[in-house]
């Protein structure tokens, strides 16, 4: 008899906190993510989905709790050493470099993404070029990176996040205000992004990328874990409706 | 700290770019090499470009910091510290400049360290705001220091640049002023090659980034603070080894003069206008505005000269931000 399929858990995240003077920004959260998965991260304004990206990147500490990356515990690493293990990120509002040729920016993260040496190979420039390619922005390889537009920037900014070669890859908002054919167009992305063998984790304020693409939702408000599950589960579940549409005042009308 | 405020947009022409290297290196390498020959070693002439050319190299080795983005005011610590370092030796042990040169360098290798552990932490303004004031603690304990430094009243008598032997062949270098400007020359180049070493490798690379974005930076695997403590004490050596050089081209230090403001500002002065993002940027200012200023200026205005340095400095942040050779390599 043949084992399905073995599930690895990739990301686990062990009753983590985060407080900022009294404030809570993070209570209790307990979630993983598998091998192979794309997990979408929702929630309204303020809800604590950037704060968790900064938790597990190492950009900051978390006040109490563990996270454990393909079983090493990752709370107390610097972000560089969280990157070189496979952790990789984009940022809600991209941050290029912005002086720096497009195909140099995505060179860095192709060079430093797993370790370091001295001199750049032309090999390393090919890797570049082909990610640019694979985000559709070969053609500005040259150009500054502060010339290219929103939608192109936030492109470079997954772009130097594969470079690094992650198994684990954290996109923060990267559909917010596009159009529909930019959301389809990423779409087709986070599809390539995981033929090559990554997991996803998707912040998505807007849904309109996670409801398509996630195998599963993870909701948060207010710091805490409302909702997990399957996408379509998770946008039925009360708390989540209300988190977003304000649903107690009806309901409490109903009783 | 100085970021671009200019609207016009510049294409990224890897061509002109190395036309604009090539021609400059090649112009400079030159004009630097036969001016002995075109001035028929006019003492004076040779004596400001001898100048000229250390504090090309001084905002060489400033550089070296500056393309990661730190602005260091603090600069003559390291120079006062590599100047009083083998001015002493060589008084105190007799030992040949050859040897108290680079020994110099690392005693400003070694202030550089305090300096990183220190301010490191702090950015933008308020790390240049700490490397100011930490100039004032080797000034003050060589000023103070008399059984040592002999304090306010300086250095006399240091011995000149030293004498390379091969065999029955050598050269003075303290010998003339000739002699002096090349040592000076071959310094500045080999500087100026390092410099290039470390601008293209990949260690270049991290530091630029740092500079552009660090949080970016450190979320690709940039260990930030390694990179930004290495900068430092790299252009901390130099700047040493160019305080040194210019205790024996001199042969007076005072505390005053060598922790002066002046070593400070100047290799920021010539980084900022030449180009902080270029290699050659900061060598071409120090060759152009210090001589302009010593011949032109420094006659009109035997006072006030130095007037000249910042108003080259406001107009350059005002209309080219990026530094004039920046400018010309991308225009």
């Amino acid at each position: 008899m043949e084992v399905a399929e073995r599930i690895v858990i990739l990301l686990q995240l062990k009753s983590l906190n985060k407080t900022f003077n009294n404030f809570c920004a993070l209570s209790n959260i307990d979630f993983s993510v598998s091998e192979g998965e794309i997990v979408g991260l929702v929630g309204p304004n303020g809800a604590g989905k950037t704060t968790l990206f900064n938790l597990i990147c190492g950009r900051y500490r978390p006040s109490s709790g563990n996270i454990l990356f393909k079983g090493i515990d990752i709370t107390d690493l610097k972000p560089h050493a969280i990157c070189r293990l496979g952790i990789s990120r984009t940022f809600q509002s991209s941050r290029p470099f912005p002086r720096m040729s497009t195909l140099d920016n995505v060179l860095v993260g192709h060079i430093f993404g797993k370790g370091f040496s001295l001199h750049t190979r032309p090999e390393d420039r090919e890797m570049a070029r082909e990610l640019l390619e694979i985000v559709g922005i070969a053609h500005k390889a040259e150009t500054l990176a502060d010339q290219l537009t929103l939608s192109e920037q936030r492109r470079l900014d997954l772009a130097r996040a594969l470079a690094t070669r992650p198994k684990l890859l954290l996109l923060d908002e990267v559909a917010a205000g596009f159009s529909p054919i930019l959301v389809k167009q990423a779409i087709q992305l986070i599809n390539r992004v995981r033929e090559r063998g990554v997991s996803l984790l998707i912040i998505d304020h807007f849904l309109n990328l996670s409801l398509k693409v996630s195998d599963r939702l993870l909701a948060l408000d207010h710091g805490e874990k409302i909702a997990e599950g399957p996408p379509h589960m998770v946008m039925r579940n009360r708390d989540v409706l209300q988190a977003y549409l304000g649903l107690r005042h009806q309901d409490e009308e109903e009783d | 700290m100085i970021q671009s405020t200019s609207t016009k947009t510049f294409q990224y022409d890897a061509k002109r770019r190395v036309t604009v290297d090539r021609a400059g290196l090649f112009l400079g390498f030159l004009l630097l090499l036969t001016l002995p020959l075109m001035v028929q070693s006019n003492g004076y002439i040779l004596q400001v470009f001898t100048h000229a050319l250390l504090l090309a190299s001084l905002a060489l080795a400033w550089n070296l910091l500056g393309v990661s983005g730190s602005i260091s005011l603090g600069h003559a610590a390291f120079f006062g510290v590599g100047a009083y370092g083998s001015a002493l030796l060589s008084l105190e042990q007799g030992l040949s400049p050859w040897l108290t040169i680079p020994i110099a360098g690392l005693f400003a290798t070694g202030l550089g360290l305090m300096v990183g552990l220190i301010c490191l932490r702090l950015r933008g303004a308020y790390f240049a705001l700490a490397t100011l004031a930490f100039v004032e603690i080797p000034r003050v304990i060589t000023g103070n220091w008399d059984a040592l430094t002999r304090g306010s009243l300086g250095l006399v008598g240091i011995s000149g640049l030293p004498t390379l032997r091969m065999g029955d062949w050598h050269v003075d270098f303290g010998s003339s002023i000739t002699a002096s400007y090349y040592l000076v020359f071959v310094y500045s180049l080999v500087l100026l090659g390092l410099v290039t070493f470390v601008f293209r490798s990949n260690m270049g690379l991290a530091l630029q980034a740092i500079r552009e974005e660090e949080i970016a930076a450190e979320a690709v695997g940039i260990h930030v603070n390694r990179y930004r403590l290495s900068s430092l004490l790299m252009s901390a050596f130099f700047t040493g080894i160019s305080g040194a050089c210019y205790a024996h081209l001199v042969r007076y230090i005072e505390p005053g003069l060598v922790y002066g403001l002046h070593f400070s500002a100047i290799p920021m002065i010539f980084a900022i206008c030449g180009g902080r993002f270029t290699i050659l940027g900061p060598a071409v200012a120090a060759l152009v505005l210090y001589p302009v200023d010593q011949f032109i200026f420094h006659p009109l205005l035997p006072a006030g000269h130095e007037f000249l340095y910042g108003a080259v400095l406001i107009l350059t942040v005002l209309f080219m931000p990026n530094g004039f050779w920046w400018r010309l390599r991308n225009a």
